[in-house]
């Protein structure tokens, strides 16, 4: 029965936290499922009502809690984990006030106690709840139930007083049916007048009209009385149960605020003022049911003092649990331990005794616990990967594979995407960037590579625009080997804009073009056929005539081979000057000096063709 | 003292003997020379002149002596165009031999002295040639 109890009872009470809670959070139950680590909604949820037509259900497997149609896991909900914490952060109530006040109250359960109670030691006990609630953590619950404790009274001397005021009447009934049956016996019929029987039967009608009317006011009367007693009556039960359902009721609250003790103290006041021996609780239907699905019993004060002394045995042994736990570095398990046996005892000397200094070895675990699921939760996978690591240093028993597994598979994928998202961005693919980084950035926001690549990007584009302009300056200049040397910063810039592309293809093809003819003049050169090193390099700058580089080498060839070369240039000047005889001659002489000219041979072929139009 | 006058003439007689024979051998091959020179009467082309703008010398007639060099191209209209280098292999000039003298055999390496005019396009064309 205790297991099924504590497994039952602790999510309700820690449900029950939310309605009684000194610190309530109307937010909490919608944001609850919200959370990761809560299970989905029931489609049903939004026809249930608060305290609805579920009883809250846990789940010990997955912790999770079922009520109102909502679930949530009780290990990670915010209000617990705020209330949580800030017990965890709070010093231990190690004041003598707290001490002091501990101690009344054991006195008083002590002087209730069914073994020790009296007369005297019930009214000790009442004086001291005075006492008691003096203590600012009371909260005035002693008072209430000091409050309570006195109405029953009060309610009792009514009733009492009902009882002997019942007592005077029964005392008039009986007096007056005495009197009546006098009455009646006294004036009993006496035989008929010997005048006759008309007179006979005169005279007893007159004897029964006396009787009748000295019978009438007392048999009124007693009608009167009967009426009173029984009115009366029904008053003094009427207030006997109400005064025992406010009393029950003011012990139930306590009981589901936690304040067990509380709880156990109205139990022995109440049995001792309603000595009848009915201990049956008289609650709503909700709260009968929740005791008998916890208990298996119907709901009587000794199922309440049952209960709130199996809770306050059960937080013991789970600080017990705690502190053994905290001493093996097992602090998941101990924080676990403590935050079950908090939920239950948050206000029982147990818990609230207990030394700050171990406590906030347990708050570092939780907080970081809590930090790393809420990183998780938002994925914000670095500072995740930081805590598992001090989780992992700091407590021993911690399983962290988990969020391990997740911040791993996100890191992955995340680095997939981006790897996508660069290649993209290097080809200029738009669309795939997009994307690829919007894809990235969903799985791990925070990611430090986005943020790398996105700068590179960033400066990739603010890098292309400078270099189109550039492109576009040189390409207006015709300085098209400045293009080619820088080819790789024009390639990637214009790689988005198609018909730059094209624009920038020709240069570098025009460019390569000369390039192969630089490299063969200067092959030839080193062949020492300096005119045929100047043919080749003259051949390719009368297409490309703005190259410096070309330029330059076609200027020294010239120097070196001037004799040919200004044969040559002779016989262009002469023939576009149309004297094809002198021309002619020129490049006979530039055929003489390298009879490999190509230039020559031409120049000598268009010629002769001139001036031999049917030449064969 | 007789036989010592007797000498010192003889050395002298035949000194002015020999520069006599001397001036008739070279005299007569000078004469001999200007005599067989084909054309003589035509001036020699001023090759320079021509290479630098045969148009200036357009109408005119001269004389070359050159070497056939190659055979440029023939047509059976206009005649023959070859090369011949003058001026001892400096210069190449261009000839077109006309159809009048196809029955002429033109070789490489054969020395010819041409009658040339310089036509309306500055091309050297043949009026005359022989064998040198």
């Amino acid at each position: 029965m205790s297991h099924r109890f504590l497994s039952t009872l602790l999510p309700i009470l820690a449900t029950m936290t939310t309605v009684f809670a000194q610190v309530p959070d109307p937010a909490q139950p919608q944001a609850a499922p919200e959370n990761s680590n809560a299970a989905p909604e029931k489609s049903n949820a939004g026809n249930s009502s608060f305290l609805g037509k579920d009883m809250p259900m846990f789940n010990p497997g997955s912790e999770i809690v079922t009520w109102d149609g909502k679930n949530w896991n009780i290990n990670n909900n915010r209000l617990f984990e705020a209330r949580f914490e800030k017990y965890l952060s709070a010093p231990a109530a190690d004041s003598e006030a707290y001490k002091a006040y501990q101690a009344i109250l054991e006195q008083i359960m002590d002087k209730l106690a069914p073994t020790s109670v009296t007369p005297k030691s019930t009214d000790e006990a009442f004086q001291l709840l005075a006492k008691a609630s003096e203590y600012p953590g009371d909260a005035n619950l002693c008072d209430a139930i000091a409050y309570q404790v006195y109405s029953s009274w009060l309610a009792k001397n009514n009733m009492d007083r009902m009882r002997a005021a019942n007592e005077g009447l029964e005392k008039e009934k009986k007096r007056l049916e005495w009197n009546a049956m006098m009455t009646a016996e006294g004036s009993a019929l006496e035989g008929p007048s010997s005048k006759g029987a008309e007179a006979a039967q005169q005279w007893k009608k007159q004897v029964q009209l006396k009787r009748d009317m000295e019978m009438q006011p007392l048999i009124t009367r007693l009608a009167e009385v009967q009426a009173l007693l029984k009115t009366n009556q029904l008053k003094r039960e009427v207030a006997a149960l109400q005064i025992k359902i406010e009393f029950q009721a003011l012990i139930v609250q306590h009981f589901f605020q936690r304040r067990f003790q509380h709880a156990i103290i109205g139990t022995r006041f109440y049995r001792n003022v309603f000595a009848d021996g009915d201990s049956q609780l008289r609650v709503g239907e909700d709260a009968k049911s929740l005791f008998a699905k916890t208990t298996g019993l119907p709901p009587t004060m000794g199922t309440v003092d049952s209960l709130a002394n199996e809770v306050i045995r059960d937080v013991q042994e789970g600080v017990q649990s705690f502190k053994f736990l905290l001493d093996q570095d097992e602090l998941q398990s101990a924080s676990k331990r403590l935050a079950e046996a908090f939920i239950l005892g948050e206000y029982l000397p147990q818990i609230r005794t207990l030394d700050r200094k171990d406590k906030r070895r347990a708050l570092a675990f939780v907080q970081k616990s809590n930090q790393l699921i809420s990183a998780i939760e938002v994925k914000d996978y670095t500072l995740a990967e930081k805590l598992v690591a001090e989780i992992n240093e700091s407590a021993k028993d911690t399983d962290t594979s988990k969020p391990t597994a997740a911040i791993e598979t996100a890191r992955q994928v995340s680095a997939m995407h981006i790897a996508k998202a660069r290649n993209a961005a290097v080809s200029g693919d738009k669309n795939t960037l997009e994307t690829e980084l919007k894809a990235a950035t969903e799985i791990w926001p925070r990611n430090p590579a986005l943020s790398e690549v996105s700068s590179m990007i960033f400066q990739q584009a603010d890098e292309q625009s400078r270099a189109l302009v550039d492109f576009d300056q040189l390409l207006s200049q015709k300085n098209h080997r400045q293009i080619f040397d820088d080819k790789m910063r024009f390639i990637a810039a214009t790689a988005m804009y198609p018909e730059k592309q094209e624009e920038l293809s020709q240069v570098l093809d025009e460019v390569q073009v000369i390039e192969t003819a630089i490299i063969q003049a200067q092959e030839i050169e080193k062949q020492g056929d300096q005119a045929g090193a100047w043919e080749s390099a003259e051949r390719t700058f009368r297409n490309f005539p703005n190259d410096n580089k070309l330029n330059q080498l076609r200027a020294n060839l010239t120097i070196q081979a001037a004799a040919f070369v200004q044969a040559i240039q002779q016989a262009e000047k002469l023939e576009n000057n149309d004297q094809p005889g002198s021309s002619l001659a020129w490049y006979l002489k530039a055929l003489h000096k390298y009879p490999q000219s190509q230039f020559a041979h031409d120049g000598i072929d268009r010629l002769t063709k001139k001036i031999l139009p049917d030449a064969t | 003292m007789a036989r010592r006058r007797k000498s010192s003439i003889k050395p002298l007689w035949f000194l002015l003997a020999g520069g006599l024979l001397l001036f008739a051998i070279v005299g007569s091959q000078v004469f001999i020379s200007s005599s067989s020179t084909p054309y003589r009467t035509t001036p020699e082309l001023d090759v320079q002149a021509y290479m630098d703008n045969a148009n200036s010398l357009r109408g005119n007639v001269y004389r070359i002596e050159g070497e056939v060099n190659e055979s440029l191209a023939w047509s059976p209209t206009s005649g023959r165009l070859i090369a011949v280098s003058v001026q001892s292999g400096d210069e190449v000039l261009p000839v077109l031999v006309t159809t009048e003298f196809n029955s002429i055999n033109i070789q490489k390496g054969q020395v010819f002295v041409f009658l040339l005019e310089v036509d309306d396009k500055g091309i050297l064309r043949t009026k005359k040639l022989i064998k040198a």
